[in-house]
């Protein structure tokens, strides 16, 4: 009989596993880049749900389920609390559930997984889980239910290279779906006592101190938030401008957000030296709090303080950015709330964006596909305002649909318009491979557009040309192509007057977008 | 003796000013809380240090001249009993002009003999020029008052301006023009378009995508619109972007034969509300 205890138990042994096999899953990516993030969207997803309390089955299971329906994130991580949302269903009134309960609850799991997703694909983790839950049927104790769900996910993961091109070309299996077997490996091992599970629950999603190793270099540098008192004895408090405070930290850090209310200035700065930004500060007044966290352990998502929460409006929009560029260019264009986020955002975390948006509607744009459903779970979660999400896929989507927001127009006409001019977009990614695949060496970099290698070439500037070329960059208007965090501005001014050369008409942008992965996103419209 | 007035707004400048015989009234704008007065505070106009403070995050901003300041302007000729006649930016763009109506309502009450009219150019920067000079232009052929006011009521809502900017901030900051999101800040590469209504407001119609775009829409409007065009100046005018604004001259005599244009440099009130970047054809027109 399956109890509440052992529920919790079952998946903290899924999480343990997928924790410590998160980057070979992140590494299942069908590009050869590595912007994959699969595996730690699915171990954040399931780990937040492993807080729960609860005596009975029906209790625990809806503990679980609720925080993975917060804690999601990415498209596999909402796959994966809607998986468990569906369990809930199943054992709804139930103080334990025998084999039978278990089994139905494992169908309503693979109901509920498909109605989260609006156009199913075969070849997922769709297949791999409504595979797994067919093979486990006539399994008569929990042990023979695992070993047979385990298997026949097996069977099917390694069959789905068959049914989605993208993964044959790549070489790879399904991601979501070894993030599911992976689970149940150590659900599995939970169950025979192998997998460790105690104490895991204490362990903070935020912060992964694994993260930092004593051979690690340091790399984000430290995120560092304090309260200062300005001191009379510093400065002239009526006169004093804080603008010196602003610039001065401007100088030496990044992601400033800087906030004085009277003689207390609120600072968040991500700089590699703390030390020298406080000793600094010192200069102007005496801390009320400090805190400094090395960023390479942190997963830094809300600086926002609620103090300065706004006055309600009438529409609002939210803009999801990974970069210091993306961000500064959304925040230039009037965007209320930008999510930074290096990582994808939680469901959680977009519903603090939408509270902290303050308004009776608010568009999303989640500029990221991997971004999606997390948006439209929160979105369905959020009572407070109407939440409508504009389907932005890439940043480029994001930027050119905002430009044509119309806040006069009614509700239903804008989600219309501004979907319609995000779809008038083109994205192409440039990025170096990380391994060898059928189309590409390692080492070589590779244009990127829809779902399928258009470019290839031994430097990010020569495909990135190719690119273009191959997505009919004459036919635009405008070209806004956004340069990588590591690619120097002469290559990429370089390639900028090339292009203006090649395509008169078009009038092509640069702009630093401070992005990892890629070293350009050309963005067509 | 009829004496004429304009106001810096009106992107004229004071050696055509002086040809002209206008008396030019400074309109100011601050940065930093130092305010400038155009053509006192300096001699002549340094586009492109202003325009690349802009570009460098300066915001100004202006503000409404005094009634003090229009009697010093007004005094001598409402003593000596002259005809006045002021060719001034759009009334519905600033409130500077109440202060105007205090000052001359306190003159006409102790000179009640001297005759002051005005000429509501609907518009500011080129629109206004282009109407400044042709007044100046009637004046100059020793037309009367009263004509120049008969060819103004007719005329002024013939002159048609449009012109795109790079940046909302400024408008953002100055206030309403209709059509344009409110809730917009910088945006790369998407121009909004711009007229002066009838009324002499800023209305926006939409956007172009990429300067060649936001050309053709310019090129294109003074074809759509133009009425005998060739027997009046067409005016260019640009915040510091001179190649644009050549680029669009060339492409309007392309299509329409050649012209007399003339390029302006918007002046800093004027600027201080459009932001840099932005270039702007002021012609002849069926309507605005």
């Amino acid at each position: 009989m399956l109890d509440a205890e052992l529920y919790l138990n079952l998946i903290r042994g899924g999480t343990a596993n997928l924790f410590r096999n998160r980057q070979t899953i992140n590494d299942l990516n069908v590009f050869p880049i590595p912007d994959g993030d699969t595996g730690d969207n699915m171990y954040l997803t399931l780990e937040s749900g492993t807080h729960a309390h609860g005596t009975s089955l029906t209790e625990m299971a809806d503990e679980v389920a609720q925080g993975m329906l917060l804690g999601a994130r990415g498209n596999s991580g909402v796959i994966l609390s809607r998986i468990f949302a569906g369990i809930a269903k199943g054992f709804k009134g139930l103080e334990k559930a025998d084999l039978p309960a278990l089994l139905k609850a494992m169908q309503m799991a693979v109901d509920e997984a498909y109605l989260a997703v609006s156009q199913p694909v075969e070849g997922t983790i769709l297949t791999v889980l409504r595979e797994g839950a067919a093979g486990a049927q006539g399994a008569t104790l929990l042990e023979d239910f695992l070993c047979r769900w385990i298997a026949s996910m097996k069977v099917a993961l390694e069959h789905t290279p068959e049914q989605l091109d993208a993964l044959r070309k790549a070489g790879v299996v399904d991601s979501g779906g070894a993030g599911l077997l992976c689970m149940a490996e150590g659900m599995a091992a939970a169950l025979n006592g192998t997998e460790e599970t105690a104490g895991l629950a204490e362990q903070s999603t935020e912060i992964d101190i694994d993260a930092f190793t004593e051979d690690s270099i340091l790399e984000f540098g430290y995120c560092t938030e304090f309260l200062l008192r300005l001191q009379r004895s510093k400065v002239d408090l009526d006169t004093f401008d804080e603008q010196v405070i602003k610039d001065w930290l401007s100088a030496h850090g990044t992601s400033l957000v800087f906030f004085r209310d009277g003689s207390i200035v609120k600072v968040h700065v991500h700089t590699q030296d703390p030390g020298t930004v406080l000793s600094k500060c010192r200069e102007w007044g005496e801390f009320l709090t400090v805190k400094v966290e090395n960023m390479s352990l942190q997963h830094h998502e809300n600086h926002m303080d609620t103090r300065f929460k706004r006055s309600r409006k009438a529409l609002a929009t939210v803009a999801v950015a990974a970069g210091d560029g993306l961000t500064q260019l959304f925040k230039q264009m009037g965007v209320d709330i930008v999510i930074e986020s290096s990582q994808n955002p939680s469901v959680e975390r977009f519903l603090q964006a939408f509270e902290q948006a303050a308004a009776d509607t608010i568009l999303v744009f989640p500029n990221n596909c991997n971004i999606l459903l997390a948006a439209n779970q929160a979105a369905g979660l959020f009572k407070d305002a109407r939440v409508e999400v504009i389907p932005t896929r890439t940043p480029g989507e994001g930027y050119f649909a905002l430009a044509n927001l119309d806040a006069e127009q009614p509700i239903d006409t804008l989600v219309q318009t501004l979907t319609e001019s995000a779809s008038s977009v083109t994205t192409g990614y440039v990025s170096q491979a990380i391994r060898d695949t059928e189309e590409v060496r390692k080492g070589q970099y590779i244009g990127i557009g829809g779902k399928e290698i258009l470019a290839t070439g031994s430097t990010p500037e020569q495909v990135a040309e190719a690119l273009a070329a191959q997505l009919n960059a004459g036919q635009a208007d405008i070209l806004l192509l956004l340069q990588g965090a590591d690619v120097p501005s002469d290559a990429a001014e370089q390639l900028q007057a090339k292009l203006e050369a090649t395509y008169p008409r078009t009038e092509v942008i640069l702009h630093k977008g401070g992005q990892a992965v890629y070293d350009y996103i050309l963005v067509l419209c | 003796m009829l004496k004429i007035y304009t106001d810096t707004d009106t992107d004229l400048t004071p050696s055509l000013a002086k040809e002209y015989g206008y008396t030019l009234i400074s309109m100011p704008y601050s940065i930093d809380a130092q305010t400038t007065y155009p053509y006192v505070d300096f001699e002549t106009f340094d586009a492109h240090a202003f325009y690349d403070r802009l570009r460098g995050g300066v915001i100004p901003s202006t503000s409404a001249i005094s009634k003090e300041q229009y009697i010093k302007y007004f005094t001598q000729d409402f003593a000596e009993g002259n005809d006045i006649l002021y060719v001034h930016l759009s009334r519905a763009m600033t409130t500077t002009f109440d202060a105007m109506d205090r000052a001359v309502a306190e003159l006409k009450e102790k000179y009640p003999g001297t005759r002051f009219e005005e000429i509501d150019t609907k518009g500011i920067t080129i629109l206004s020029y282009a109407i400044v000079r042709e007044v100046g232009d009637l004046v100059k052929t020793g037309k009367t008052l009263d004509e120049v006011l008969a060819w103004a009521r007719t005329e002024v809502d013939k002159f048609a301006m449009y012109f795109f900017a790079d940046d909302l901030r400024f408008f953002r900051r100055s206030g309403r023009v209709s059509g344009l999101a409110a809730t917009m800040g910088t945006l790369i590469g998407i121009r909004p378009l711009i007229y002066m209504s009838q009324e002499g407001k800023m209305v926006s119609p939409g956007s172009a995508k990429g300067r060649a775009k936001a050309l053709d829409y310019l090129v294109d409007k003074v074809g759509e619109l133009g009425e005998d065009i060739a027997s009046h100046r067409i005016c260019i005018g640009h915040s510091d972007v001179p190649e644009l604004a050549h680029e669009l001259g060339r492409r309007i005599e392309e299509k329409y034969g050649k012209q007399e244009i003339v390029y302006v440099d918007v002046n800093p009130t004027a600027g201080s509300h459009c932001g840099p970047n932005g270039v702007g054809v002021c012609f002849h027109a069926v309507h605005r």
